[in-house]
């Protein structure tokens, strides 16, 4: 594991397992009074160069993650909502598609990705609106580094997987630089075991005499993803902060062929390319009482899908080529005040002003001439919001956050969001966390005007979301640590948007649904120093979510109403566990998603099963310090017990694979 | 405990945990066996798209039973994703599933695989000519192919004229004679006629906006009903319309107009060739020689949209498909040709379309 090198220069690389001092409850931070979050520290960001946040969020918390396959799409989702319903930020600016209104989480590597936390259901309202389920919140910061220093790792997987990451850094005492890229590449054809069709055996005369499930590749699948992020940032001596992060994709991927699909892969090419660039520049400006922060950012996506087929001449003939361009200017002011240490008030104004051309297929008109079906669409959004935090005692706090949006001309009424929090034990940091919250999420810009089905007239969604809950940590410092939590969930979403297909052959948006989603979040965390050269860390979340239709039946037939929604897990959880030694450690991860169903009914059927999983991951690293850098090696199993597993029906996931990698980080010119 | 002792719990705990994860497989399912005799009703239900997830239902009108899945449930494998026709020959059935781009061939007794036809661009509908040749119409391509059905090959194509690999779209056919009549659907409006001799295309005609189905009625009357498009389309909306087609001739007889915003689709005819029935919200009756459209429907909606229509060959029994929404089995109803309700079943997600054995 390469990472913690970056910040463990000097000495011999150890692997330590931070043992953080228990957060006594008088110094919680005012700004995340009744705040339910998860934060994922570095150690579990830096864990592997070829991780995206998706494999993150897979193996350290409890919202569902939807995989299409590897190194394909994968969403997450809160809480039995849909990922639409989670919105992202990086460095303050969101960053979902807004044709699509999801984010594509195999899309961000966890090694640009310095800062992650989870704002569970309704403590989205104090980052941003639309969160009916919550939002992640993504960010890069400064290493405060001194001098120059470097880093390279490169990783050899399974199914001809290579993955390269290099930083390179500069630091003084006003200004960090760093340049990170990482470039992945597989032709991703690994291989399993197809029980979704049967090869045919014949005789002469054209008749079956034998089938059997093949052992297919995963066809169609490579990938090709580079990543580039910049930044620059400058401390001045009086408060100023100014920080410049640009982060550029280049990504190349085929879309792996369904179990269920006979075309010859080499007769089909299906691919999507995208180009993406992100950039933000802020400016802090602290002082003892008060903060006031701007950032002007900018989105640019190009995005390319390309289905050929060979039209029997060996050339490649396209049958649907769809494209979309989509350009999305941000601003966003800050501010803070403290009024002693009893009152903080905030204020935010953020604009995102999307630009949307959606080119989608190209037809022939009646008249011959040729056309393109698409949209060229403009949205401006805003979204604002005030808050007063109070601590009128060390046990109790209070916080209302007003928020309210406009998209494109249509305002949502004032969001309200209460967040209250008091300790009930001293002993044991005993907290207690409420908090309860409106929302609303817009349709996006393909629900409003893709062709063909776009609704212009579909409502905007609306929900409600109460929060409840207890932590504790205890611990003491350098031995152990140890924290928890248990929050319980109910939230109410009204005109949930869906698309259904039409008796014209295409899909449409409709406000459908009315959803009912509860239940329960746990996590607990444990570090433990064992000895002075034996480390161990735990992580664990459990969650059971039921998210159950209250919708109206859409016909008398409808057996949908009172059920849990399809591809929503009821429960899912996640383990991770590392023990080190001197400069060994070795990591477990596992998690677990219950069966999903497929059908709004919960019907079971043979030809739609999602069953349950279990996924182990298994790790060991060894370090070494030499004279001119350090080294750290590592190997890493995924998919421990080759299991024959879905996410997504008739998507096939790999089964036992391995990761080697190689990381280096000179020490020349490099200090502390 | 000292914290030694309760981290070795803690780690046992999480390595049973880790255990559960090594002990499930994947159950493979097993073969059933079937032997539906007489006559009955296939419904190819076409599963949400990119989820694989289509199946058949077979249904015996004589005693009422129903069984689901029956093309997984014979052959321990999935039917595939979308499920568009199917067509039944000699005692075999051919299911078109469009995005697995194959043709099963199942005996319609057992239901047992007899064969498959691979090779194939996005298939719609089979239309047979003989034992040894067939057409199969497809989207997103351009040709029409050529298939022997006996030896489960591709053996050429039709090129269809005005379309390219990206526009193409070729749907139901008809045969009157020597020659195939097929409507061509999305982004289109004309029917082609091929010459079944030459396989070559040897005519069209000009109809509405994006004609959805086609029938032939006992009078050599081809009967074609459009969708007309949608708002906004840059290939135009205009209010659908049914047509009436001479297939001697290959000429529009007469043009029967909705109303734009109307929502037809699905025209079939009865067993007879007299009438037709279609979908438009309601299910809509006529009879061949009627000169307008009726002014009311045979069956008033059940607060539903009807997806799937086919009439009971024999019987006349009018048989309509709710899929609900979209993500549960769709639901079936009969109805006498008198309009009685007779029988309700439930079958696979998204029922399309119907076959009679």
């Amino acid at each position: 594991m390469a990472a913690p090198l970056a910040t463990q220069a000097q000495e011999e690389p150890r692997r330590t397992i931070p043992i953080k001092e228990v957060t006594v409850y008088g110094r919680r931070p005012m700004k995340e009074i009744g705040v339910q979050q998860t934060k994922f520290d570095s150690v579990v960001l830096k864990e592997n160069i070829a991780l995206s946040i998706a494999d993150v969020l897979t193996f350290n918390s409890s919202i569902f993650v939807k995989s299409y396959g590897r190194a394909t799409l994968s969403t997450v989702a809160f809480r039995g909502t849909s990922p639409s319903h989670t919105q992202v930020t990086w460095n303050g600016m969101r960053i979902n598609n807004p044709m699509l209104g999801m984010t594509d989480f195999s899309m961000i590597p966890s090694y640009f990705i310095d800062d992650a936390s989870l704002l569970h259901g309704t403590s989205s309202v104090s980052e941003t609106g639309g969160g009916l389920g919550g939002a992640v919140r993504l960010s890069t910061k400064a290493l405060q580094n001194e001098g120059f220093g470097l880093q390279y790792v490169q990783g050899v997987g399974s199914f001809q997987t290579f993955d390269e990451f290099l930083r390179l850094t500069y630091g003084n005492k006003n200004w960090q630089l760093s340049t990170r890229a990482v470039y992945s590449s597989s032709p991703n054809e690994y291989k399993y075991r197809n029980h979704d069709k049967k090869e045919n055996i014949y005789d002469d005369n054209n008749t079956i005499v034998g089938q059997y499930y093949p052992v297919e590749r995963n066809r169609s699948g490579s990938f090709k993803d580079l990543h580039i992020l910049q930044e620059a940032y400058y401390n001045s001596d009086s408060g100023e902060r100014f920080g410049l992060s640009a982060w550029y994709i280049n990504s190349n991927r085929e879309l792996p062929m369904l179990t269920t699909d006979y075309g010859e892969a080499a007769e089909f090419d299906n691919r999507q390319r995208e180009h993406t660039f992100r950039g933000v520049l802020s400016w802090d400006h602290l002082s003892s009482t008060w903060k006031v922060a701007a950032k002007a950012g900018y989105i640019h996506t190009w995005m390319a899908y390309d289905y050929k087929r060979d039209a029997g001449n060996g050339i490649m003939t396209s049958m649907t080529r769809s494209r979309s361009k989509v350009n999305t200017f941000y601003g966003q002011v800050d501010g803070e005040y403290y009024i002693g240490s009893k009152w903080l008030f905030t204020a935010s104004v953020s604009a995102h002003q999307h630009l949307v051309e959606s080119r989608d297929k190209n037809i022939i008109l009646q008249q011959g001439d040729k056309a393109i079906v698409g949209y060229n669409k403009g949205r401006i959004e805003l979204s604002g919001s005030v808050s007063a935090k109070w601590r009128p005692t060390e046990r109790l706090g209070v916080s209302l956050v007003l928020r309210e949006e406009m998209f494109g001309t249509e305002w949502t009424p004032v969001i309200p969001a209460l967040f209250v929090d008091g300790v009930l034990s001293k002993r044991g940091n005993i907290v207690a966390k409420a908090s309860l919250s409106r929302n609303f999420r817009f349709p996006t810009l393909n629900d409003l005007y893709f062709l063909p089905g776009g609704n212009p007239d579909l409502k905007r969604e609306s929900g409600w979301t109460y929060d409840a809950g207890l932590s504790f940590a205890v611990g003491r410092e350098g031995s152990y640590s140890l924290s928890g939590s248990a929050s319980w969930f109910d939230s109410h979403v009204k005109d949930w948007i869906i698309w259904l297909p039409t008796t014209k052959g295409f899909f449409s948006p409709r406000n459908i649904k009315s959803v009912h989603a509860y239940g329960v979040e746990l996590e607990a965390e444990l570090a433990v120093a064992l000895s002075d050269e034996w480390h161990l860390g735990m992580n664990g979340t459990f969650s059971w979510t039921p998210s159950i239709n209250e919708g109206e039946p859409m016909s008398p037939a409808d057996k949908s109403v009172g059920k849990q929604l399809p591809y929503v897990p009821e429960i899912s959880a996640t383990l991770t566990g590392e023990l080190s030694y001197r400069t060994w450690s070795l990591l477990y991860k596992w998690c677990h998603y219950s069966e999903r169903y497929t059908m709004s009914s919960n019907d079971l059927s043979l030809s739609g099963n999602l069953p349950p999983y279990y996924m182990s991951n298994i790790s060991l690293e060894k370090r070494f310090s030499l004279a001119w850098a350090d080294l750290s090696l590592k190997g890493a199993v995924n998919n421990l017990f080759d299991e024959e597993y879905l996410s997504v029906l008739s998507r096939p996931m790999p089964g036992i694979n391995f990761e080697f990698f190689l990381g280096i980080t000179p020490k020349w010119g490099s200090k502390k | 405990m000292n914290n030694r002792a309760k981290v070795i719990v803690l780690v046992a705990t999480a390595l049973q945990l880790l255990l559960m994860g090594g002990c499930m497989k994947w159950e493979y399912g097993t073969e059933e066996e079937f032997s539906a005799a007489g006559r009955g009703l296939f419904i190819t239900n076409e599963g949400n798209f990119q989820y694989g997830n289509a199946s058949l239902s077979y249904y015996d009108p004589t005693t009422g039973e129903v069984e689901n899945e029956v093309f997984f449930r014979a052959n321990a494998m999935k039917l595939g994703d979308v499920a568009q026709s199917m067509v039944v020959r000699d005692g075999v059935g051919w299911i078109v599933v469009n995005n697995s781009h194959v043709i099963f061939a199942i005996d319609v007794t057992t239901f047992k695989e007899v064969g498959r036809i691979t090779n194939l661009t996005s298939p719609r509908y089979i239309h047979f000519l003989s034992d040894e040749k067939a057409y199969v119409t497809q989207i997103w391509d351009n040709r029409i192919f050529i298939v022997n059905p006996h030896t489960f090959e591709v053996t050429g194509s039709i090129e269809c004229p005005g379309m390219t690999m990206e526009t193409g779209s070729t749907e139901q056919m008809v045969q009157w004679g020597d020659y195939v009549y097929v409507n061509c659907w999305s982004y289109q409006n004309r029917i082609l006629k091929i010459d079944t001799r030459t396989d070559k295309v040897v005519a069209e005609l000009q109809v509405g906006i994006q004609p959805t189905s086609l029938v032939l009625d006992k009078n050599g009357k081809m009967w074609s009903i459009t969708d007309g498009g949608y708002e906004g389309s840059p290939y135009g909306y205009e209010a659908p319309s049914l047509y009436r087609i001479d297939a001697e001739t290959f000429t529009i007889e007469k043009r029967f107009k909705f109303t734009l915003g109307d929502d037809p689709s699905e025209v079939q005819i009865n067993g007879a060739g007299d009438k037709l029935y279609w979908l438009n919200d309601d299910v809509w009756d006529m009879d061949v020689t009627a000169e307008r459209l009726p002014v009311k429907p045979f069956l008033k909606q059940r607060e539903t949209i009807y997806y799937g229509l086919t009439i009971d060959p024999v019987e006349g029994d009018v048989y309509v498909a709710d899929a609900i929404d979209y993500q549960q089995q769709g639901k079936v109803y009969r109805y006498s040709a008198e309009g009685e309700l007779v029988d309700e079943f439930y079958v696979g997600v998204i029922p399309g379309a119907f076959c009679w054995k």
